[in-house]
């Protein structure tokens, strides 16, 4: 278990420098600089203008040399600055995190408060009607395209209340602060809800096919109590570890949805960033979310060794 | 008894709109106006940029030597005002423009305010200061200008190398600010101090910006506002939907579009609403140096085969303006009369034989029904591009060309038309002011880095010179049209059309006037009041 | 995970018919919901490859005189702002969907077989080194992953396939990874070297047939999500550019300010992209029932 934990951090670390090989190069490959940028805003490029600010921003020296500047500054944690703002990127960066987080935490709260028990109801009541329909709304949850939703969520709440939720960043009250996080997060939420309730039902299906409950029931346990008390206790390793690994993903549709709905988060910020060819917030930016990522991805492997004993680390 | 209560309520009603009307006219102090923000400008200095994006939030904070009157709608040389100048006179056979300048005025940091400061500000424009811009825009501007020289703490003049009235029309744009000669031009851009109304709080990127008002503003009793604030919102449907909401007090000026102005009028018909010429031309670059486009007759066929009134009418629904270079009467000051523009090749309104004239102009170049010709047009992926570019593509299927949208990332444009890399682009030129000065040289003139086609006519070039140089404005009128026809003639660099667009308000805000000539030039605000 | 035998996982489940018809019958009233998927999906292809003859007018042409109109009996689904019909326009948009539906997945599928069966395959560095390859694509976000490429490779059809198509690759190539090493373990592999078949022969004839199940539930199930990755990369400025008829565009900036004027132009689209990848996902989750019994539910 011990070489296997050790094992497993390598391998993280490993894949952490992988990330900042691509996302260089991968930014490099990005046709345009940020000096391309600003003077697409003046109109003209001046050669002269153009190479005197590469060469302060120091884009102009050798990549090799722009990586090591870029990789050593993030281990000793100097984010260097933002091409665009010339603040420091860790400045720009760290103040957006809190929002995007509380706007996936309460996503993620949403999924699995309505994911888990319309998938254990599903499961339980499986090929009844309940179950059919309960299924189609789920797969409906992963078909609509998010920013799609929140589009009509808005149009809509102008339309009938002639008032709409978008954002403040010094909420009055409670209610608004909850108002300014909550119908975001519910049109981000639906999709993950929606997967969480597919995984909650397929794994308690598999659970409650299994001998041990099957053994419970021959003894004369009450059907919730089989339900609930066992097989769900069994079944929701997986359900955590989707969540876990939903909580990654869940990035893509918080871009749209800030979007959407103007969200000063991280994740509208990273598309900004890349649009502007920010190096300096999209590298770090990247990285941070690789490393929640990564590190995700490894308490789930990490919680599974512990909670199930079945599963042995030799891969 | 009925009819004296009545009377009695008739009386007091009146007597409180009497009231309320007499409040209207007297304008209130406080407030902090809400407005979004179409997009997040890359930095603070106006010097360094080039879209109003970055004029409408930072304007206030500053002054210029010379500004149009703010309650104008109209920019022109009869509107402009003194601001940190109290005076100004052309001497020496109107070679040298110089400036008394007004005393006891304070930089937001408590430094006073001197020629010194305006010395800097316009060395530094013509490149000949130790500090230097990251990006310096408009320095053609400033060509004609051989030196600035001080006289004093409070006299500063512009030696000229030959007369140029159109100087102090530049000076007076909102893209002109006094700048203080103790900031550095980085911190400019991240932290801008100025003498203006309002002071300068916070910026930050894709969220916000934060103004407050100066106590201690040299004009007396203003600003009205206690701040303005920004909110950042690209999004458009989302930031037109918050207006509508009452979120804000004022949509971001001149970026309500006439699709648009319905739903606003509808969802919330107490929004005051104006449409006005932004002096935008939607145009088209025409690489000229290489096939198909160097045959002179391909790209008069393509300027006959335009239908403007089509564009027009999708995408302003009617409302827009046909003209040559220069802004189209009555808002623009010196746009041909009807008449002459209708006389040059593809203006003319009978668009069918336009097209049939542009078709024997293609057969001859060897097209016809059977052979087309495929062209590749190139524009930004930005709607306010692609969406004539769109209808363009339509018109050229007309007169045999098979055209090919060919979509450019904003940071690949401009080097992409620098390096000849096109065949048409569909471009939008703004002007910062309503002058032919500003239009002709930057465009039109033998390499200047705007001229995007090198469009390069000397005996025009002359013409430039003279009209530049007359004082008279209506013989130098005569001058402009005649450039103008020239120009549209040679198919430089055809115009589609000018764009208009909507500014909105809600109804309780008070003194703001949309320029009608000019879409950089109007935002001050120091005039602006809430009457709640 | 061993081998499926659709055979048996048919019998097990109660059919005992072997005509065709019948047994898909059987199918389609043991899964409704991936029956109603597949009629979707069905009519999704036949409108894509029908488009010219259903669609009631040029979905290009443009026309400021009958600009914005409303649903009515001449626009089924009104005209956009170009005085396009919109009816028209999603009949052709099926195309450029299905284009970077089938397209992406299959280009993301193949390369993830590939790259999965050599890794399973072969072990030693070359899985070591794929593995970590994949390791690195996904621990970036998707949709962050398909922003760069298309802004890398500009705008096109063709670059927005294979801009979805890459991030899809490790996880197509994990599973294959994991049913081929599964595989190399049974009894037949093991006869099959025995009688001296060549390792490629093995591969190919005997492992990759046996991982086409779980194959193609997975295809099927990536086949809305890149439908629907292409809408966002449109929402974002990023997907396909004008004037094709995408969904996403269509539902993108410019239209999206109509919301309120002229839904039509916001409600139609995005239907079709839900009903799209809502009959993908039927129908997908249908496949998975019948060929990965595993997962049964």
């Amino acid at each position: 278990m011990f070489a296997y934990l050790v094992r497993r951090l390598l391998l993280m670390l490993v894949t952490l420098f992988g990330i900042s090989i691509v996302i260089f190069f991968l930014l490099r490959i990005v046709p345009g600089n940020i000096v391309d940028i600003l003077f697409a805003a003046a109109g003209y490029v001046d050669p002269a203008d153009k190479a005197n600010l590469e060469k302060e921003l120091g884009i102009d020296q050798p990549l090799v040399v722009q990586y090591w500047h870029w990789i050593s500054g993030f281990l000793r944690g100097d984010f260097g600055y933002s091409y665009v703002s010339e603040k420091p990127a860790l400045q720009e960066i760290l103040p957006r995190i809190p929002i995007t987080a509380r706007l996936a935490g309460l996503a993620l709260l949403f999924s699995a408060s309505i994911g888990i028990p319309l998938g254990v109801i599903s499961a339980v009541k499986q090929g009844t009607k309940l179950d059919y329909a309960l299924r189609v709304v789920s797969l409906s949850g992963l078909s609509l395209p998010s920013f799609w939703l929140g589009l009509l969520i808005l149009t809509a709440s102008v339309a009938m209340f002639n008032q709409m939720p978008i954002f403040n960043p010094n909420p009055a009250t409670w209610l608004e602060a909850f108002a300014t996080y909550a119908v975001p997060a519910a049109a981000v939420g639906f999709r993950s809800a929606a997967l969480t309730m597919r995984i909650t039902r397929s794994s308690m299906l598999e659970v409650l096919r299994q001998d041990y409950i099957r053994t419970a029931r021959a003894k004369g346990a009450s059907d919730a109590a089989v339900n609930y008390q066992h097989a769900l206790k069994n079944a929701i390793l997986p359900v955590i570890t989707v969540i876990g690994i939903e909580a990654a993903f869940l990035i893509g549709g918080l871009i749209v949805t800030e979007t959407v709905f103007n969200i000063p988060g991280v994740a509208r910020f990273l598309v900004e960033a890349i649009r502007w060819r920010d190096y300096p917030i999209v590298q770090n930016l990247v990285m941070l979310i690789a490393i929640v990522v990564v590190s995700a991805n490894f308490i789930v492997d990490m919680l599974y060794a512990v909670f199930d004993p079945r599963i042995r680390y030799t891969d | 008894m009925r009819s004296v209560r009545a009377l009695a309520a008739t009386a007091a009603l009146s007597l409180l709109a009497f009231s309320s009307i007499a409040l209207a006219a007297e304008p209130k102090q406080g407030g902090i106006l809400r407005m979004y923000h179409r997009d997040s400008p890359g930095n603070a200095s106006i010097h360094e940029g080039a879209t109003y994006s970055l004029n409408v939030p930072f304007m206030p904070v500053f002054n210029n030597l010379v500004i149009y009157k703010q309650d104008v709608a109209q920019n022109s040389m009869d509107t402009i005002v003194p601001e940190l100048a109290e005076s100004w006179a052309w001497v020496n056979d109107n070679k040298t423009l110089t400036f008394k300048l007004r005393q006891g005025v304070k930089w937001h940091d408590g430094k006073p305010f001197t020629s010194a400061d305006v010395k800097c500000t316009f060395d530094m424009l013509m490149g000949k200061s130790q500090q230097k811009f990251r990006q310096n825009p408009r320095k053609s501007w400033y060509e004609q200008v051989n030196d600035i020289s001080t006289n004093g703490d409070l006299e500063v003049s512009f030696n000229l190398k030959r007369p140029q009235p159109s100087l102090l029309a530049l000076l007076a744009s909102g893209y002109t600010p006094v700048y203080p000669c103790h900031v550095s031009p980085g911190d400019m851009r991240t932290h801008p101090v100025g003498t203006g109304p309002f002071k300068f709080v916070e910026f930050k990127a894709n969220e916000s910006i934060k103004l407050t008002r100066n106590p201690d503003y040299w004009r007396k009793g203003r600003p009205y506002l206690d701040g303005i604030e920004f909110t950042i919102i690209p999004n458009r449907s989302t930031a037109i939907l918050a207006f509508v909401a009452g979120k804000f007090d004022m949509a971001f000026p001149t970026e309500v579009s006439i699709p648009l102005l319905k739903d606003v009028k509808s969802q919330a018909p107490n929004a005051v609403c104006v449409v006005e010429p932004n002096n935008v031309a939607t145009n088209i670059i025409v690489n000229s140096s290489a096939p198909p486009f160097d045959n002179i007759d391909i790209r008069r066929a393509m300027a006959l085969s335009l239908d403007r009134k089509a564009f027009i009418s999708i995408m302003f629904e009617g409302q827009g303006d046909v003209g040559g270079t220069m802004l189209p009467p009555p808002n623009g000051l010196w746009g041909m009369p009807k008449e002459m523009l209708e006389s040059i090749p593809g203006y003319g309104p009978d668009i069918n034989a336009n097209r049939e004239e542009a078709k024997k102009l293609m057969q001859k170049a060897g097209y016809g029904p059977d052979k087309h010709l495929a062209v590749k047009v190139s524009t930004r992926n930005i709607p306010v591009y692609r969406d004539p570019a769109v209808i363009l593509i339509d018109q050229l299927k007309s007169i045999y060309i098979d055209g090919e949208l060919d979509v450019v990332e904003t940071a690949n444009w401009f080097p992409k038309i620098a390096r000849k890399d096109y065949m048409l682009g569909l471009n939008l030129t703004g002007n910062a002011v309503d002058d032919p000065d500003q239009s002709f040289y930057e465009n039109y003139s033998c390499g200047s880095e705007r001229n995007y086609t090198n469009y390069c006519n000397k005996e025009i070039e002359k013409l430039f010179d003279v009209q530049s140089q007359e004082t008279d404005v209506a013989k130098r009128k005569k001058l402009v049209w005649d450039i103008d026809k020239k120009l549209q003639e040679d198919v430089a660099r055809p115009i589609i059309f000018h764009a208009r667009t909507g500014s909105c308000w809600q109804p309780y805000v008070k003194g703001v006037t949309v320029m009608s000539n000019s879409s950089y030039n109007g935002y001050r605000y120091e005039d602006v009041w809430m009457d709640k | 995970m061993a081998a499926i035998d659709y055979e048996v996982e048919l019998r097990r489940a109660g059919a005992h018919a072997t005509v065709g018809w019948r047994r898909v019958l059987f199918l389609a009233q043991r899964h409704v919901l991936g029956a109603a998927g597949l009629v979707i999906m069905t009519l999704f292809v036949f409108t894509a490859i029908f488009a010219d003859f259903i669609a009631r007018y040029d979905p290009l042409t443009i026309d400021a005189a009958r600009a914005l109109a409303r649903p009515s009996l001449a626009h089924w689904m009104g005209t956009d702002s170009f005085g396009r019909d919109v009816f028209s326009r999603i009949i052709h948009g099926a195309r450029i969907s299905l284009a970077v539906g089938i397209g992406s997945t299959a280009l993301g599928g193949s390369i993830g077989v590939i790259v999965g069966l050599t890794s399973g395959y072969l072990s030693g560095w070359v899985d070591l080194v794929f593995q970590r390859v994949s390791d690195v694509l996904q621990a970036l976000p998707l949709l962050v992953l398909a922003l760069i490429m298309t802004a890398a490779l500009g705008p096109s059809l063709p670059n927005v396939i294979i801009a979805i198509a890459i991030p899809l690759i490790p996880t197509v190539s994990r599973v294959i990874r994991a049913n081929t090493l599964a595989l190399r373990e049974l009894p037949f592999i093991e006869a099959a070297k025995s009688i001296g078949m060549s390792e490629v022969r093995i591969a190919l004839r005997h492992v990759l047939p046996n991982t086409l199940a779980p194959l193609i539930v997975l295809a099927t199930a990536q086949l809305g999500s890149t439908i629907l990755t292409e809408a966002s990369l449109s929402f974002l400025g990023l997907g396909i550019p004008e004037p094709y008829p995408s969904w996403g565009r269509m539902l993108s900036e410019s239209a999206a300010e109509y919301v309120r004027t002229a839904p039509w132009l916001v409600i139609f689209p995005g239907i079709a992209i839900s009903l799209a990848v809502f009959g993908a996902n039927l129908f997908g989750d249908a496949l998975r029932d019948i060929l990965d019994p595993r997962q049964r539910g």
